[in-house]
């Protein structure tokens, strides 16, 4: 056991840090969430370059071929700045096809990815909202070498802006629901996709989007017909443990900008840091940071090694969902009213810990999965 | 970052575990909560088996230097607590050898350590520690219990309370105030006396549930040897410090809460209520199921803690929220199970009783672990001053 990260982490992590903090200012978030595109094509390109899309894609196809692990650790400074814009979707969206993609498949998309030539993003979610597969209604029927698709997605995030989707959807209906799920790789321009941003807290660009009878070439079936469910299952674990680690980098941010805040801010004399009764509230806002933290580090750790860990990861989204959306808005709280203001950084992460929420689970999903891993009837 | 035991540690674990599972066979029924041993004769008696068993296979001095009988290292220690905690298995002296026993080592005299320590290693000796005062709790400092030095004894006057067990130790471990006149924490020295010595009355205090796991110690004219001082005359109070350093371990607790997680779920697939299991219930599904994850997050925090502590590196911050947080999540588990139970939850141990009366117990024992050790508040205190740097009340 040595919970300390490894050189090559510190030293993307610091690299991380310090880029982010240079080139994805606060300002430019703000101006990302009013922008039309909701990310920089500028720092896209520099991003690239450093080689992040490609982070966990093998050097085989142009990726940097690291860990599940290392990405956490990028996750966690991307979450501690905040980074608008399709990287994280683009990574999450690789996850399929490096579990499923048949070698074409690979080959077509992870060397363009890894390069930053290609936008993805993933379409799950429908219009009743929740995370099982009964949820998947688009359908998508074989038709030629075709197979075509019909249905709307919600909450597809930067699907506005991306290049493919990954999209599920259903090609079998009867029970159970889990058996009838397929997954295609469909190209964002085919004739008869509408896209609309919906309006969001975070201003993240989660969009709505219609698939009107849309052809999807078979060879862009991604892993076995009716058999998509298992992908799905392994995107939404990795998805919850990304989450999770951009969650700890946010949480990080908001205890360490009350704490300094507590100690400048001064009333009755003193600093409000000063006063026990804010002082417990930082305790506790660091106590459930640094439980966050560990939970997070040995589920990205057991998801990096292959263990099995579907109860660990619902376990740490389920947990990191509460103590996000608590510890930020006491970083509100604490500040008093400067932080309900908009040009404040704090609500920023605030807005930003219902969209984490909810992205891949939210608290009360999690928590029956792992009710069901604990092994109550 | 790797969480894996090594292959040699995963064989020590397994070995501890065996032996734990073993012992818990013959555990007393009314040993629940970490407690029960000072408050019951059997548990008392099942406590000094154990110890002796462990003494016999060189546990109770894991991570000991080698010149003082020490096996082991300080990862075994973690995972010895952990099994303990998972069985339910005492046969460890909280004061002796949790507190104690490395206390001295780090700062006592070699003549101290030669006399003290191996009756410690051989579980021939019970502890009690003697700290606070009726009016000395968090402020520890303010005490005025004396000890006053006259030739080569020092003759104590005054009284302790909340000592755990001090009814059944043979020793205790206290501070005491050796100069009156003198400015605090720099009055204060740590003496080590025999609980037999005339002068000495305990007298159990009665717990809320009726058990005695606590004391007030009284003292009249009691005369302890002037060698027995750990530490400098009137520089006991960084003795303390050092003690406080070495609290009993939360993996204890939190493998005690897995287990009983796991009982939990059996009950609630076993139970019926209005027709069907608990555990098909949502709500009690959706509670169970937040336990577990706290539970999963108290644990990988103790990790944190014990990595730290395995390298010598300071954890004071973590190691005040791990107390904090599993403490508190004891409490959590006693409020959510009792919840679960419905009326069944106050029922103490009787043929009425669902899971042997255990969580009519905790519901009023899990202020054992929340109060005592530095309260939980004080703990909070650490980390706002000393962790986060903000500033210290006067």
């Amino acid at each position: 056991m040595d919970l300390r990260f490894t050189e090559a982490q510190e030293i993307l992590r610091k690299m991380a840090r310090d880029f982010l903090a240079t080139e994805c200012p606060k300002t430019l978030v703000r101006e990302l969430e009013q922008s039309d595109k909701g990310y920089s094509p500028e720092l896209w390109k520099k991003m690239s370059e450093l080689g992040w899309m490609g982070l966990i894609i093998p050097e085989e196809y142009d990726g940097m071929g690291y860990s599940f692990q290392d990405l956490t650790v990028l996750m966690e400074e991307i979450g501690r700045n905040i980074l608008p814009g399709p990287l994280v979707p683009t990574i999450i969206s690789t996850f399929p096809i490096l579990e499923a993609g048949t070698e074409d498949q690979k080959k077509e998309f992870l060397p363009k990815i890894a390069q930053g030539k290609l936008i993805l993003t993933t379409a799950l979610l429908e219009a009743d909202g929740t995370f099982n597969a009964s949820g998947i209604a688009t359908k998508a029927t074989p038709k030629g070498d075709d197979f075509v698709i019909n249905g709307t997605k919600l909450f597809v995030e930067m699907a506005h802006v991306a290049d493919y989707l990954i999209c599920v959807t259903r090609t079998k209906d009867g029970s159970p629901a889990e058996k009838g799920i397929t997954l295609f790789i469909a190209d964002n321009k085919s004739p008869g996709i509408r896209c609309e941003v919906i309006p969001t807290m975070a201003a993240d660009k989660e969009c709505e989007v219609r698939f009107e009878s849309v052809a999807v070439p078979k060879k862009n079936m991604l892993g076995k017909l009716d058999g998509g469910w298992p992908i799905v299952e392994t995107l939404l674990r990795k998805g919850s443990i990304v989450k999770c680690a951009e969650s700890v980098g946010a949480l990080q941010t908001c205890v360490e900008m009350t704490v300094a805040y507590s100690k400048e801010r001064v009333q009755y004399d003193r600093p409000i840091g000063a006063f026990q009764a804010l002082q417990h509230i930082m305790a506790d806002m660091w106590t459930a940071m640094e439980t966050s933290r560990y939970l997070v580090y040995e589920v990205a750790w057991m998801e990096s090694e292959g263990l099995p860990c579907a109860k660990e990861a619902s376990m740490a989204k389920a947990y990191v969902n509460e103590v996000y959306k608590n510890v930020s808005k006491w970083a509100v709280r604490l500040h008093g009213g400067i932080a309900t203001s908009y040009d404040h950084d704090i609500p920023l992460y605030y807005r930003r810990s219902k969209a984490a929420d909810s992205a891949f689970g939210g608290t009360d999903f999690h928590r029956e999965l792992v009710a069901q891993k604990i092994g109550l009837a | 970052m790797d969480f894996e035991l090594t292959d040699e540690q995963k064989a020590r674990r397994k070995e501890f575990f065996d032996v734990c599972r073993e012992l818990e066979k013959k555990k007393p029924p009314s040993l629940v909560g970490i407690e029960a041993v000072f408050a019951d004769d059997d548990c008392w008696e099942f406590h000094l088996h154990c110890a002796k068993e462990f003494a016999k296979r060189g546990w109770l001095t894991l991570a000991w230097p080698s010149q003082y009988g020490g096996t082991g290292t300080m990862m075994d220690r973690v995972l010895f607590a952990e099994a303990r905690g998972y069985h339910g298995i005492p046969g460890v002296d909280i004061f002796g050898v949790q507190m104690l026993a490395p206390t001295l080592l780090q700062a006592a005299s070699e003549e101290i350590k030669k006399e003290f320590l191996p009756p410690i290693a051989r579980a021939e000796v019970s502890w009690c520690e003697l700290w606070s005062e009726p009016n000395a709790g968090s402020d520890l400092a303010i005490l005025s219990t004396t000890a006053i030095k006259k030739g080569d004894e020092y003759i104590i006057n005054g009284q302790k309370t909340w000592n755990s067990g001090a009814h059944r130790a043979d020793w205790g471990f206290g501070v005491f105030k050796t100069d009156p006149n003198a400015r605090k924490h720099h009055n204060l020295s740590f003496l080590l006396l025999d609980m037999k010595t005339p002068g000495i009355t305990v007298r159990p205090i009665p717990y809320m549930d009726r058990g005695t796991p606590f004391c007030e110690v009284y003292f009249d004219d009691v005369h302890v040897p002037a060698k027995n001082i750990v530490g400098q005359e009137n520089e006991g109070w960084a003795v303390v410090n050092t003690l406080a350093g070495f609290e009993r371990s939360s993996l204890t607790e939190i493998m005690s809460l897995v287990r009983a997680l796991e009982e939990l779920v059996k009950f609630c697939n076993e139970t019926k209520r209005n027709g069907q299991p608990l555990a098909k219930d949502p709500v009690i599904r959706n509670r169970v199921a937040q336990l577990a994850c706290e539970l999963e997050a108290a644990r990988a925090l103790a990790y944190r803690v014990a990595d730290l502590q395995n390298r010598n590196e300071m954890a004071l911050m973590d190691a005040s929220a791990v107390k904090i947080f599993s403490s508190e999540l004891g409490e959590r588990f006693a409020f959510t199970v009792t919840d679960i139970l419905g009326p069944y939850g106050q029922v103490s141990s009787s043929r009425w009783s669902p899971m042997q009366g255990e969580w009519e117990k905790m519901y009023q024992e899990c202020f054992v672990t929340t109060i005592s050790m530095g309260t939980n508040e004080i703990q909070r205190n650490i980390i706002a001053w000393y962790g986060l740097g903000l500033p210290r009340m006067k």
